[in-house]
C-alpha cells in the first residue's frame, strides 16, 4: 500500500513526457486505423495522408496526452476499486513543496493552473502576433511578394484562430482561475482536475492548429466555412481537430466556473456582495458553457463531411452552407463577449483601487454584464445581413444587435460614476485602463454601423468589419489583459515589472494600434475585402499607413514581453506585499498565497469597494492566520 | 468650487463646438459608398445619419472621460458627497439607461424603415421564373450574377440568356441582381452601386438597384472563397448610356450565337455539375 502512490507520484513528476510519449503513440495508432482500416474515401490526392488517419491520429494523441500527464489515473482507479487518495496525496497533487516543477505537470491547484494558462496565453499571443506581422508586411504592396495565395490564407488563418484561441481564454484563464476561488474565499474550485483539464486541452490544441503548416495549410480563415471547408487539403483537419479542443475547453471550464462559484461561497457572501470580476466570469461561463456546444457540433458535422462524406453543408447533397453559418454563428456571436465581458469585470474591478472610491453603480453595473450575456444569444444573424437569409428575420437582429448597446453604455457609466469626483492615481494600470475606455468607445460605435442593416450593406465584410472587432478584442481586451498583468503579477509572483518604464511602452502601444486600426477603418469604407493578397491600387497609401503602424505596434507589444521576462523571469525584481493598496480579499492573503489559500476560510463582511472608510471586505478569524502567513 | 465649474464650462464648450464642426463637416464631407446608384445614395444617406448622431455622443463620453479622468485631478473636490451617492444614485442611472435605450429604438425604427421603403438588399426569389423585358425604366431588368472560384459571369435572360464576362448596365435602369454560385460561398460586391450579396450555391439572392451615373467601376468577391480570393476582382464593370447598352448586347448576342446552343437553359440556380463536391 506504501508503493503505489510512490510510483504515481513518480509517474504524475514524469507526467509531461508521458504526455508526449502518449501523444505520439496515440497518433501512430490512430493514424494507421484511419489511413489503413478506413483509407481514402474520396480525396485521393493527399501524399501525406487521409482525412480519417489524420483525424483520429490527432484525437488519439490528445487522449495519450491527457492519459499520459495522469488525467485517467483517478477515474482508472476508481473503476478498478482503490481507494480514495489520501489527504497527503490531495495535497502533492495540489501542488504542495512541489517548486518549480509543479508548474510542468498536472496539478490541482487553481494558482499553479492561472500561471500555467498566463504563459500559454502569452505563447498564442506572440505566435499570433507574429503572423499578423507577416500579414501586413505582405499587405504593404497590392500584389504578392513574401507570400503566395495558399500561404497567405493559411497565415490569415492561423493569425485568426490562434488569436481566437488566445482571446477566449485571455482573461478567465490566467485572472479568472487565479482569483476567482480567492475572491470567494474558497481553498479549491468545485472539480480541481476537470480546471486542470481545461489547460492541458490547450497545448495540445495550439500544436494540433500549428500542425496545419505541414499538411498544406487551410484557406477559410477562422470561420471555416462550408463548402469550401470540403475541398480543403488536410491542413483543415489540423483546424478542425484543434477548434473542438478549444470548444471542449471553453465549455467545460464554463461548467466548472458556475458549479464553483453558485456553490463555493465564503459564509456572508450572498450573489449581491461578489466581487464584479466573480460576476463578469459567471457570465461568461454561462455563455461559454452554452454557446460551445454548437461549436462542437458544427466542427463534428465536418469531420463527418470530410470522412464519411456526410453532406451536411453541401446543397448538392440536401445540405445547406446555411447551417454551418448559423451553428458557427450562433457560438460566434456569444463568443466574442466571452472575449469582452471578462475584461469589464477586470475593470471595474481595478477601477475603484485607482480612484480611491467606492464602486459606483454595482447593481446596475451586473445588470449590465448580464443583459449583455443574455443579448448575446439572440445577435448571431447579424453576421448574415446579406447572406440571403429571410429579408423578414433582418429587423429583429438590426433590434437586438442595436439593442446590445444599452447594456454597454451602463458599463461606462458605472466607470463615468466611479471617476466622478476622483483622485486619480495615474498609475501604469490606469493607464490601460483608460485606454480600455478609448478603445472600446472607437469599437462600440463603428459597431452601430454595422448592425444597422442599409449601411451595413457598404461596410459588411469590408476591412471597416475588421478593424470593429480588433478594436473590440485587442483594443479592449488585450489592453485589459496588460493592465491586469501589471496590476496582478506581484501577487501571482511576488515579483514586479518597471512601472516607469512601462509607461513608455503604453504610449507605444496605444499610438501605434490606433494608427493601424484607424488606417484599416479608412481602407474598409474606401471598399477594401478582407482576408485578400492582392488589393485595387487606390488602397496602397492606406494600406501601407497601417502595415507601418502594425510594425510598429509589433515592436511595442514585443517590448511588453521582453519588459515581462526581463524583470519577473531573470532579474526578479521584488513587489510589495499590495503595491497598489487594494481592499480586494486576493491582496490580504500573503504572497506567495499558501498552497490552500486560507488556513480558516474568510467570512465575508462587504464588497472590497469601501475605500471611502477602508473597511476590510472580510474577516480572516480571530487569529488571523492567513494575514500573518504563518 | 469655483474652478471646478469652470472646467465643466469648458469641457461643455469643447465639447458643443466639436460637435457641431464635427457634425458640419461630415454634412460636407463625401460619404461612402457615393452617389452611383439610388441603393448607394441610400447607404450614404444611413451611414452619413448615423455618423451626425453618433459623432456628439461619442464626443461627449470622450469629453465626460477626459473631466473625470483629468480635471477632477487637477480641480479637487471641494463638496463633501455622501456615502451613498459614492455608490450610485437611481435618478442618474434611470436617466442614462433611458436616454440610450431611446436613442438605441430611434435608430432601429429608422433602421427598419429605411429597410422597408428602399429594399435595398438581398433577399431570396421566391418567383422561379425570370422577369418579362422591362417596358419602363421602372420595372426592373434582370441580371444574373453566376459566381465560381475564381470569377463571375452575368447572364441577360431578357436577351436570349446571353452569357459575358464583362457587366454592362444601362444607366438610371432598375437592375435587379439575381446572385447564385456554382461552387462554394463567395459574395458579390459592386462597391459603387452599394450592392453586396452572398452567392450561395443552389440559392438565388436578389439585390435591387438602380445606376444614376455612368461609368466604369469595380467588382469584387467580398467573401473568402478559396486560394485566389484576392484576385475575385474585375476593373471592367461598366454602366454606360440606353443606346450604348443596346450596342454592346447586340455586340455579345452575336459573339455568343454559335454558343449559345451549348449553354444550359437559363434557371435562377444551376446544379453544378459533377453534383459530387470536393474534386
Amino acid at each position: 500500500m506504501s508503493t503505489r502512490p510512490t510510483l504515481a507520484r513518480r509517474l504524475n513528476e514524469w507526467g509531461l513526457l508521458l504526455g508526449v510519449i502518449g501523444a505520439v503513440i496515440g497518433f501512430i495508432i490512430g493514424f494507421a486505423i484511419g489511413t489503413i482500416a478506413i483509407g481514402n474515401s474520396f480525396n485521393t490526392d493527399h501524399s501525406l495522408g487521409s482525412d480519417p488517419g489524420i483525424l483520429l491520429g490527432y484525437a488519439l494523441s490528445a487522449l495519450g496526452f491527457l492519459a499520459g500527464l495522469g488525467f485517467l489515473n483517478y477515474p482508472i482507479g476508481r473503476l478498478l476499486g482503490a481507494k480514495r487518495p489520501s489527504e497527503e496525496d490531495n495535497a502533492y497533487m495540489h501542488g504542495e513543496a512541489g517548486g518549480l516543477r509543479r508548474y510542468f505537470r498536472m496539478t490541482t491547484d487553481h494558482k499553479v493552473i492561472g500561471l500555467q494558462y498566463l504563459v500559454m496565453i502569452l505563447a498564442f499571443l506572440f505566435i499570433g502576433g507574429l503572423g499578423a506581422m507577416f500579414i501586413r508586411t505582405e499587405l504593404l504592396t497590392p500584389s504578392p511578394t513574401i507570400a503566395n495565395a495558399q500561404s497567405y490564407l493559411t497565415l490569415v488563418g492561423l493569425h485568426s484562430t490562434l488569436m481566437i484561441f488566445m482571446a477566449s481564454a485571455a482573461i478567465i484563464g490566467p485572472f479568472g482561475n487565479y482569483f476567482v476561488p480567492i475572491m470567494i474565499g474558497t481553498r479549491n474550485m468545485a472539480f480541481p482536475r476537470l480546471e486542470a483539464l481545461t489547460f492541458w486541452l490547450l497545448p495540445p490544441a495550439g500544436l494540433i492548429l500549428l500542425s496545419t503548416v505541414f499538411l498544406g495549410g487551410f484557406t477559410t480563415g477562422w470561420t471555416g466555412y462550408a463548402p469550401l471547408a470540403d475541398q480543403n487539403v488536410l491542413g483543415m483537419d489540423a483546424y478542425l481537430m484543434g477548434f473542438a479542443l478549444i470548444g471542449l475547453s471553453i465549455g467545460l471550464s464554463g461548467l466548472n466556473m458556475i458549479a464553483t462559484i453558485l456553490t463555493k461561497r465564503a459564509p456572508g457572501m450572498p450573489l449581491s456582495r461578489m466581487p464584479i470580476f466573480v460576476w463578469s466570469v459567471l457570465v461568461t461561463s454561462f455563455l461559454g458553457a452554452l454557446a460551445s456546444p454548437a461549436l462542437i457540433a458544427a466542427v463534428l458535422m465536418e469531420m463527418f463531411s470530410r470522412t464519411y462524406q456526410t453532406t451536411f453543408f453541401v446543397p448538392a447533397g440536401g445540405g445547406s452552407p446555411y447551417l454551418w453559418e448559423n451553428l458557427f454563428w450562433f457560438f460566434g456571436h456569444p463568443e466574442v463577449y466571452i472575449f469582452v465581458i471578462p475584461a469589464f469585470g477586470l475593470i471595474m474591478e481595478m477601477l475603484p483601487v485607482f480612484t480611491r472610491k467606492p464602486l459606483w453603480g454595482y447593481r446596475v453595473g451586473v445588470g449590465g454584464m448580464v443583459g449583455v450575456g443574455v443579448l448575446s444569444f439572440v445577435v448571431w444573424q447579424h453576421h448574415l445581413f446579406v447572406s440571403g437569409l429571410a429579408p423578414s428575420l433582418r429587423p429583429f437582429y438590426m433590434f437586438s444587435t442595436e439593442m446590445i448597446s444599452v447594456p454597454t453604455g451602463i458599463i461606462y457609466l458605472v466607470s463615468l460614476g466611479t471617476l466622478w469626483r476622483a483622485r486619480t492615481r495615474f498609475s501604469t494600470p490606469m493607464l490601460f485602463i483608460f485606454a480600455f475606455f478609448f478603445n472600446f468607445l472607437i469599437g462600440g460605435f463603428t459597431g452601430v454601423f454595422l448592425s444597422d442593416v442599409p449601411s451595413d450593406f457598404s461596410l459588411h465584410a469590408s476591412y471597416f468589419v475588421q478593424a470593429h472587432f480588433h478594436y473590440t478584442i485587442m483594443g479592449a481586451e488585450v489592453f485589459a489583459l496588460m493592465g491586469a498583468i501589471v496590476y496582478y503579477l506581484p501577487k501571482m509572483t511576488g515579483r514586479t515589472m518597471d512601472i516607469k518604464l512601462l509607461r513608455y511602452q503604453f504610449w507605444a502601444v496605444f499610438l501605434t494600434f490606433n494608427g493601424t486600426f484607424l488606417s484599416l477603418i479608412a481602407v474598409g469604407i474606401l471598399g477594401m475585402p478582407r482576408r485578400v493578397i492582392s488589393y485595387a491600387a487606390y488602397l496602397q497609401p492606406l494600406n501601407d499607413s497601417a502595415s507601418i503602424f502594425a510594425l510598429a505596434l509589433g515592436l511595442s507589444m514585443a517590448l511588453f514581453l521582453g519588459i515581462l521576462i526581463w524583470e519577473v523571469v531573470i532579474k526578479q525584481r521584488v513587489a510589495a506585499a499590495n503595491p497598489w493598496e487594494s481592499l480586494g480579499v486576493e491582496w490580504q492573503v500573503p504572497t506567495p498565497v499558501p498552497t490552500f489559500n486560507f488556513d480558516r476560510v474568510p467570512v465575508s463582511w462587504s464588497l472590497p469597494y469601501d475605500y471611502d472608510t477602508g473597511k476590510p471586505a472580510a474577516d480572516f478569524g480571530p487569529v488571523a492566520p492567513a494575514l500573518t502567513g504563518a | 468650487m469655483r474652478n471646478r465649474a469652470t472646467a465643466i464650462r469648458i469641457v461643455l464648450i469643447v465639447w458643443i463646438v466639436a460637435s457641431i464642426a464635427g457634425d458640419v463637416a461630415l454634412a460636407f464631407g463625401p460619404i461612402p459608398p457615393g452617389q452611383a446608384s439610388d441603393l448607394a445614395s441610400s447607404e450614404s444617406l444611413t451611414i452619413l445619419l448615423l455618423a451626425e448622431i453618433a459623432w456628439p455622443v461619442f464626443a461627449g463620453v470622450l469629453a465626460a472621460l477626459f473631466f473625470t479622468l483629468v480635471v477632477n485631478r487637477l480641480a479637487p473636490p471641494t463638496a463633501v458627497v455622501s456615502p451613498e451617492a459614492l455608490r450610485g444614485n437611481t435618478r442618474v442611472q434611470t436617466a442614462w439607461i433611458a436616454a440610450t435605450l431611446v436613442i438605441v429604438l430611434s435608430l432601429a425604427v429608422y433602421g427598419t424603415v429605411a429597410l422597408a421603403i428602399d429594399q435595398p438588399g438581398a433577399g431570396i426569389s421566391t418567383v422561379s421564373a425570370a422577369l418579362p423585358m422591362p417596358t419602363s425604366t421602372d420595372q426592373p431588368l434582370e441580371v444574373q450574377v453566376i459566381a465560381q472560384q475564381w470569377w463571375f459571369t452575368y447572364r441577360y435572360p431578357t436577351y436570349g440568356g446571353i452569357e459575358t464576362s464583362q457587366l454592362v448596365l444601362p444607366v438610371n435602369q432598375k437592375i435587379q441582381f439575381h446572385i447564385t454560385s456554382l461552387d462554394v460561398t463567395h459574395s458579390f460586391w459592386f462597391y459603387a452601386l452599394g450592392v453586396k450579396g452572398d452567392a450561395v450555391p443552389l440559392n438565388d439572392n436578389v439585390v435591387t438597384a438602380t445606376p444614376t451615373q455612368t461609368g466604369t467601376y469595380r467588382v469584387q468577391c467580398s467573401e473568402l472563397c478559396g486560394l485566389w480570393h484576392g484576385n475575385m476582382s474585375d476593373n471592367t464593370a461598366m454602366v454606360v448610356s440606353p443606346s450604348d447598352f443596346a450596342t454592346w448586347i447586340q455586340q455579345q448576342t452575336t459573339l455568343d450565337a454559335p454558343i449559345m446552343k451549348f449553354l444550359v437553359p437559363y434557371s435562377h440556380t444551376y446544379e453544378p455539375s459533377p453534383t459530387i463536391y470536393g474534386t
